[in-house]
This record gives structure tokens, sequence and C-alpha cells, in this order.
């Protein structure tokens, strides 16, 4: 049981962390939800490349978009992830910087609202405020009017995002301006979303984005799709094999278990159908068996799994393990639990099907003879 | 139950060569009566009784129940006479050790699909009955070797059956405790039960009614 236990336990822990990984990746294209994104040619948006290097300003480009038809809005953002040890780009983004102009934030942040007791957007023209994420706040032990510094500039928050999306979550969210001055990028934005007219085909605005504009690359929504779409499947390829093997071994476990208690209970299995017990009554008491220890076997690494799934969560966000539990539902989703729970019983089961036949085709009397 | 065995024959295949438990026996037990089948060990009384109680197919010959050839119905026919008109009791009593002693003698007729209370009220009677009226919630392995041949006796009985075959029940128990069960066992065949005991011990043999000789698988009346 003990091997069915940490077997669970580790595709919980993997499969958690794997999910909280993919759905980071979805919620960037959520974000951008009916827009066009423009970004610098052959890049992608983590590698945070100003649009038209650091010679051409952000206002430049955007205006040729603004002027094309079929353009109803542009907003300009400066999205910048941290930079890792030794200056290597993170393979998992921790924590991000967006700075996007403050009258265009809920256009794409959406109706974010900001957590308990008070606080606000900061302006366009402030030079010190900015907004951060909840999970950022909590781990650092943030509130409106902590003071922070982020590149050696010191802050003051006047707003927690109260959000669910994990992106958001991670945010420190600053005035364009101010961001473009704190990131030394000045001037530069690394996306311009683009919102097209009301029926006008994003496929034509960004053929026309493309063509009027040779330094950037313009994605539709289903580009962008297509684009993250191999990245998500070679993540969830990867945790399906995990799983498919995981599980198999412990099928395997659960079958050795359960053939060896048979096998040891030989004389048991044959007394009860020397007294007339009907072999489904025996193949039963077999399945049930194996199914107690799928049910306990997996509810101890349900458990054992979310814990590991928080230390890991820990890790990755340097957040204390503490601050998870409350929210350990958002780490572990309970659906994801019981497809778990109800995947390991039902393992254990057919675990126990080759046993529970052995059982079955006992001979009685060699039986009852051999164990005299 | 009237049983008969008609030219029954068991072999087992040991590697090249062919043994023959059982070779060609006859017999009736037309009446309930306590029949003792007496033989050495390796004579072939155990086979034989598996044979009876159909717990085993015969290589060749007829087993008629009630003038009903037996061995040649489905397993599960077979099981339903086992379950309703035959109790079992063997030489190292195998109780399930996971139930107690209640539960041991409640089983076959929960398998009969008696219901819990009717389970419980006769389990204890028969456990009464044997003794073990203050040992209801014991486990096999809180009991001693004669308490747990009574429990299974008391199991054996528990459907009411016609017949009780018992392999070498009083095998593993000393003197003292073996006369008291042999006295069980006799009884019950004085109840109207056919009792049928493979068994080496004289005791046994003193009591019996019918007594049977197996030797090299040749079944022959008389001790």
């Amino acid at each position: 049981m003990m091997g069915l236990v940490l077997s669970t336990s580790f595709v919980i822990a993997i499969g958690a962390a794997t999910m909280r990984y993919t759905t980071v990746i979805k919620e960037i294209s959520v974000l951008f939800n009916g827009q066009v994104m423009v970004v610098s040619k052959g890049t992608i948006v983590i590698q945070a490349v100003p649009i038209g290097g650091s010679m051409l300003p952000q206002a430049f480009t955007e205006e040729k978009i603004r002027g094309m038809a079929g353009v109803e809005r542009t907003v300009p953002i400066l999205f910048v992830t941290p930079i890792g040890i030794g200056g290597m780009i993170q393979p998992v983004p921790v924590n991000f910087s967006m700075g996007i102009p403050v009258e265009y934030w809920h256009l794409i942040l959406g109706p974010t609202p900001l957590r308990g007791n008070g606080g606000y957007f900061p302006s366009n023209e402030s030079s010190n405020e900015v907004a951060v994420g909840a999970s950022l706040a909590d781990e650092h032990g943030w509130t409106v009017g902590t003071r922070i510094t982020v590149n050696d500039n010191e802050f003051k928050i006047v707003g927690v995002l109260d959000t669910r999306l994990a992106l958001l979550n991670r945010c420190v969210i600053m005035p364009l301006m101010l961001a473009q001055e704190v990131y030394n990028y000045p001037g530069s934005v690394n996306i311009i979303a683009v919102k097209p007219v009301q029926g006008y085909s994003q496929k034509n605005l960004v053929e026309a984005i493309k063509q009027e504009i040779s330094y950037v690359t313009a994605l539709t929504e289903g580009e962008r799709n297509d684009m993250i779409q191999p990245v998500l499947s070679q993540v969830e390829t990867w945790n399906l094999g995990l799983h498919t093997a995981i599980f198999l071994m412990s099928l395997i476990l659960v079958m050795t278990v359960t053939v060896m208690s048979v096998s040891e209970r030989r004389r048991d299995f044959a007394t009860l159908e020397a007294i007339g017990a009907p072999l489904g009554y025996v193949f039963r008491i077999v399945i049930l068996e194996s199914s107690l220890i799928g049910v306990l076997g997996g509810g101890l690494g349900l458990v054992f799994g979310s814990l590991g799934a928080l230390v890991l969560a820990s890790l990755y966000t340097n957040i204390p393990i503490a601050q998870f539990f409350p929210s350990i539902f958002e780490v572990v989703p309970p659906l994801y639990m019981v497809g778990i729970f109800l995947a390991v019983v039902s393992v254990c089961c057919l675990g126990g099907i080759i046993p529970a036949i052995n059982a079955t085709r006992m001979r009685i009397a060699e039986v009852l003879r051999a164990e005299y | 139950m009237k049983i008969k065995a008609d030219e029954l024959t068991k072999t087992f295949r040991v590697g090249p060569s062919e043994i023959t438990a059982v070779d060609k026996v006859s017999f009736e037990i037309s009446k309930p009566a306590f029949t003792a089948i007496i033989g050495r060990s390796g004579s072939g009384k155990s086979t034989l009784l598996n044979l009876v109680g159909l717990n085993d197919c015969p290589t060749s010959g007829k087993i008629l129940c009630d003038d009903a050839d037996v061995s040649l119905l489905s397993g599960s026919e077979r099981r339903k006479i086992r379950l309703w008109r035959m109790g079992f009791v063997f030489q190292t009593f195998n109780l399930l050790p996971t139930l107690n002693a209640l539960e041991n003698v409640e089983l076959p007729m929960a398998l009969a699909g008696k219901h819990g209370k009717e389970q419980m009220e006769k389990a204890t009677s028969l456990l009464e009955n044997v003794g073990l009226g203050k040992r209801l919630f014991h486990r096999p392995k809180q009991l001693s070797m004669g308490e747990m041949q009574r429990v299974a006796i008391a199991r054996a009985m528990a459907n009411d059956p016609e017949v009780i075959v018992a392999d070498e029940p009083t095998g593993e128990l000393d003197s003292e405790t073996a006369k008291e069960i042999i006295a069980l066992l006799f009884d019950i065949s004085r109840k109207g039960k056919t009792v049928i005991v493979a068994t080496h011990d004289e005791k046994l043999v003193e009591v019996a009614d019918v007594i049977y000789t197996i030797e090299d698988g040749k079944l022959r009346f008389g001790g």
C-alpha cells in the first residue's frame, strides 16, 4: 500500500504543478481575448524584446497601427519577466511586471476588484504607485500602503488585486511610463494589443499590419492559440505519459500484492468454496479487498500528494508553504483530486481481477489436501 | 439423503506416473447413520471423502445423491448441494481467521441468503449446543483446538444439512478433546443426520454404526 500511496502522491504533486504551469500559459492568451497582439518580429512575449528595437518609440508604431482601417483601439503594454540566476530566463516564470496606460487597465485585465480594505488603481501621473497581485502580496506580507523596492526604485502599494488568475496574482502593475522608466525601456513597449472594430476580421487586420510594418509579428487570437498549443500539448502529453506510467506501475503493484494475498489464503478461499460460497462471492471479496487498498492508498496519496503540490508551489514561488494552506483547492483543484482518487480505485479494482479469477478457479480438494 | 457410489475412481498424474487414489469404489448409505471410513495415511480416504462431499470430480464412476447422478452436475449445482445439504468438518478446522466464532457459524447461512437476525439466533444456539455460548465473539486464534473444532461442527450444522462430512475431525486433538468431539458427532448422527467420517482414530471407529476400510484406494466393508 505504501507503493500506492507514493505513486498517488507523485501523480497529484506533479499533476497539480503542471496544471498550474499550463494555466499560466493559457491565461496569457485569455488576457488579450478578442484582440490582435503585436510583438517584435521573431520573438515571443516573455523575451521582452521592444517593438522596433530601442531606436523606435512605441508611439511611432502605435500611431501607424491606429491609422489603419479596422482598428478601434490600441493599447501599448510593457510586459517584463524577471531574469533568473546567471541571466537565464526562468523556464517557469515566477512573477511579472506589467506597465499599461491606466485608462486601459480594465480593458486588458478585465473588471479586477481590489482586495478588502479599499485601495485604488494608480493614476497615469503617479511616479511611485503600483498595484500588486494577491499572491505576491501574501508572499511578502504586503498590504495597501506598504512601501516596496523594484529595480532600486521605491513604490507605494495602492491596491492589491483580488483575482483568481495565476498570472495577475504574481504581477506588479504600474502605469506604462513608470514601468518604462523603472525597467529602462524608455518609450518602448513589447506588446501592442489591437482591438479591431466590431465585425472586422482579425485575420485581415493582421495581414494589413504585417504588410505595413515590417519589424513586427501580428497574431490573431487563433494564431496565438496555435502557437501556445504545441507547448501545452507537449506538457500535457508528458503529464499524461507520466500518469499512465504511474497508473500502470500501480496496477502491477496491486496485482502482485493481491496475487500474494490470495495465494497466502488459498485454504480460506478453498474452505469458502467447500462450504458452498458462490464464485461471485469469492470474486467480490478479492475485488473488494483490492478496492480497499485503492481507497486507503488513494486517500493517503491524496493527502501526501496535495502536501507535495504545496511544497512544489512554495519552492516555485518562494511563498512560505503555510500561506498556501487556505487556498489548497486552488493549487490542487477538487475535481482533479476526485478524478485521481477514482482512477486509483479503478486501477486497484482492475488489479484485483486476475487474482480474483485465480481465487475462483482453485481446485478445492487439491488445496485442502495440500494445506494439511 | 441417500448416497451411493458406483465404481468410483480417482486418479492423479504425478510426473510421468499415474496414481489411483480411489479405485472402483462402490458403497451405499441409504439411511442416517454414523459411517466411518478407516485407513492408513495415504490410503485414499480423504480423496474419497472429497468425492462424496462433491469437492472433487471422479475420473470415472458415479456418485448418486437420492438416485440423481451428481457427478454430472455443473460446479454451481454441486456448490448448491454443498451449501444446502452438506456440512463439512476439516482436520485443521479451517475457520476463517478474520471472523469470530459467531461470524464463522453465520457464514454458511449468509451464503444461503438467510436474514441477519435469523443467522445470529441460529448461530448462537448452535454454539451454545457445542458448549461455546461464552466464546461467541472470540476469534479462532483465541480458541483452543478443541473449541475451534466445535465451532467448525457448529458451522457444518448451520444450514441444517442432511449429511456431515468430516475428514479426520480428531486428527489434531488430544484424546480427551477427541472424545468430546466424537460425542458431538455421535449426537448429531442420532438426530437423524448422516455423518461420514474419514479417520484412523479407533475411538471413532468404536461408535460408528457402519465401518468401511480403505486400503490402496480399494474399499471394503467392515473394520
